[in-house]
């Protein structure tokens, strides 16, 4: 799986500028699908066909990661920023972004901040090592978007890079195809676009499938870390089955499911209660007159930082467990 | 009829959020003789439609909402005063000492109160007035003012649209009208130009609410492309640069994740070839406009955005100019009477 997520993750693809990704992804699965296509707002979508009255199954993840968009720029060419998706000033500070046309630039706060409690984002800023306005209009336009560097490295059974959220999904989905061969049920695999700036793509997609269940593959944040918050979600300790989140119930139908697919596989799985956060589930539920929805969630630490870490057997254990779902009478 | 004459005959009617059916049929009426058909929904959008060549025409939607902010009467006191709730984001200390407009069974004028500063408690200085502190004074008896007026009646500002001498408007409830204004500039300029799509300029009700209006006539429309047109802010003193558009410096277009960039992209270059200067405005994420809404319905629909910058947004004293108006229309004009529509195999297999 390493080969694949570090392609995966090492490709550019902020919220709204997912074309790299996206024929990526397209190049690795169309051979083994039969039918691949991208809808109007650029969500890649995959069918698999079943057996005649088998169920529609739509699986998502989202191709999108966060970003830092210039904004304006100033007489010196430094680029004034703003966060696409959920971007900590304090995890920005130092880190080496890069635009699409491979411009690199260090992110910078204001020297006259004394107090980090004063850090925000519109005190900070991009360094791309030009001169003046005029250069670095030619490197970068307001509008641009830059990513987190931050390789793809597997050590001790863990894969730590940036963007793991939820370039892990998009190779949990792409294994799944690989491995699953006939199946009694359709599966649609959507790899959404738009899920960092509010759970944008999802929504209409599934408009368009109207899939009879869904089940979105993403990350979630964990409690065992030093002095973290208390949350009963490890690394390695197998993937979650959303409960709920802050946008999304899980449908009992699908929670149940997965669960009951998990037992009966010996496939370790934990249960995932946040107050927070969102994944695709929580518009595809409610889109075009209600889907049942889930979601497997990928325990990850350091969410939203260019080294977020999740351990290699808990994303094995979930192709198992989505193989073993889509095949649920 | 000038700009000018369009922006402050629209800028004079009232459609306060949620009761856009007192204003429809005016707003039509600027419609009428320039579309194929006019036609108002059932929530009160007002339709444009302009049949395309094309023998397969796609459709192209340009949306621009006419609801404003306003009031609405929560109850009453005695001695002819009316309490109040607000319709969209008003901003109390605009309100203070204001001439008002009560839509119930007639007109009823009426001002909005202010105590004077030597009667204001220690506890009512030095910070922003609530809304249910304040009240009109209708200046009716208590008998006579519940025969006139009822609770839920809508309550407008009335406050001039001023043509000032440097080309600028200033006054109420030029969000959006402006936009309004545009859409009636394009519709002028469509009258001459064979279009291959078919184009449906709508007028929009309660984006100050929830841009439900944008809902709704999206989803029934399904159009191929969604052009929004509405205000940013202009610049002013003390407001940082990166904020706010200079007037008069081009048309601001929006970039970020929600807007298509290849119809974005394209749009840009529409300006660059008919030589209508444009400007970048950038938004990381919910525009806070009707195209967040649109961009959703259904299958999803591709948006760009064209904006107006406006100053002293939310105010009776909104100031837009002229020639941006007319620039936007121009640029939209131009963008929207072409071939635009793509597929998206077309787009993103490039």
């Amino acid at each position: 799986m390493i080969a694949l997520l570090k392609e995966l993750a090492g490709a550019y693809g902020p919220s709204g500028r997912e074309e790299e990704i996206r024929n990526l992804i397209e190049r690795k699965i169309s051979s083994k699908v039969d039918q691949v296509y991208t809808d109007a707002l650029g969500n890649l979508i995959a069918v698999k066909k079943g057996q005649e009255n088998g169920k529609r199954i739509m699986l998502a993840a989202h191709m999108d990661e966060i970003g830092l968009v210039a904004s304006y720029i100033d007489d010196n060419g430094f680029i004034r920023v703003s966060n696409i998706g959920g971007i900590n000033p304090y995890v920005a500070i130092g880190q080496r972004v890069q635009f699409q046309n491979g411009i690199t630039g260090a992110v910078c706060y204001e020297e006259s901040i004394t107090d980090f409690k004063d850090l925000k984002l519109d005190r900070m800023y991009i360094d791309i090592g030009t001169k003046n306005r005029e250069i670095a209009m030619e490197c970068v336009m307001p509008g641009d978007i830059a990513v987190f560097c931050g390789e793809t490295v597997e050590q001790n059974s863990r894969f730590i890079s940036k963007a793991l959220d939820d370039r892990i999904g998009c190779a949990i989905l792409i294994e799944l195809i690989e491995k699953m061969g006939d199946c009694p049920n359709e599966v649609i695999f959507v790899f959404t676009v738009q899920e960092e700036v509010g759970l944008r793509g999802a929504g209409p997609a599934a408009f368009g499938i109207k899939p009879d269940i869904a089940v979105a593959v993403d990350v979630t944040g964990t409690g065992d870390t030093p002095e973290c918050k208390p949350l009963a979600i490890e690394l390695g300790k197998g993937p979650a089955v959303m409960i709920k989140d802050n946008r999304t119930i899980s449908h009992p139908m699908v929670k149940n499911a997965l669960i009951e697919c998990a037992r009966k596989n010996n496939i370790p799985y934990q249960l995932e209660v946040m107050s927070v956060g969102g994944n695709d589930a929580g518009t595809i539920h409610t889109a075009a007159g209600g889907i049942p929805a889930g979601a497997v969630s990928i325990p990850c630490r350091y969410l939203h930082r260019p080294c977020e870490m999740v351990d290699k057997n808990d994303a094995v254990n979930a192709v198992k467990l989505l193989d073993a779902f889509i095949r649920m009478p | 009829m000038d700009t000018g004459t369009l922006v402050k005959q629209l800028c004079e009617i009232n459609a306060p959020t949620g009761y856009e059916n007192l204003s429809a049929e005016k707003i039509k009426s600027f419609f009428n003789p320039l579309c194929d058909e006019v036609y108002i929904d059932p929530f009160y959008n007002v339709i444009g439609y302009k049949k395309g060549t094309s023998p397969e025409p796609k459709k192209v939607v340009i949306t621009a909402h006419y609801d404003q902010i306003g009031m609405i009467v929560t109850g009453y006191e005695k001695g002819g005063f009316l309490r109040i709730s607000h319709l969209g984001g008003i901003d109390t200390k605009a309100l203070l000492a204001r001439e008002v407009v009560v839509h119930g069974r007639e007109e009823v004028y009426g001002v909005i109160g202010a105590k004077p500063p030597h009667l204001l408690k220690e506890n009512e200085t030095g910070r922003n007035v609530k809304i249910t502190e304040l009240f009109i004074d209708t200046g009716f008896s208590d008998d006579t003012l519940k025969e006139k007026v009822e609770i839920g009646d809508p309550v407008s500002i009335a406050a001039p649209v001023v043509e000032m001498k440097n080309g600028c408007v200033a006054g109420k409830s030029l969000d959006n009208r402006a936009g309004v204004a545009a859409l009636v500039l394009i519709l002028e300029q469509l009258q001459n130009v064979k279009h291959p799509n078919d184009i449906y300029v709508v007028a929009t009700v309660q984006e100050e609410t929830e841009l439900f209006g944008a809902v709704t006539s999206s989803y029934s429309i399904e159009p191929d492309l969604a052009v929004v047109i509405d205000v940013c802010h202009g610049d002013m003193p003390d407001v940082d640069k990166s904020q706010c558009f200079p007037l008069n410096r081009g048309v601001p277009v929006a970039v970020g994740p929600a807007f298509h960039s290849e119809y974005t992209n394209a749009l840009f270059e529409t300006g660059k070839r008919e030589r209508i200067p444009t400007q970048r405005c950038i938004e990381p994420g919910d525009p806070g406009t009707e195209a967040w809404a649109i961009q959703v319905s259904r299958f999803g629909i591709p948006i760009v955005e064209v904006c107006i910058p406006l100053r002293y947004m939310h105010t009776t004293a909104e100031l837009v100019s002229l020639k941006d108006i007319e620039a936007a229309a121009t640029l939209v004009a131009r963008y929207v009477s072409g071939d635009i529509i793509k597929t998206p195999e077309d787009i993103f297999q490039a």
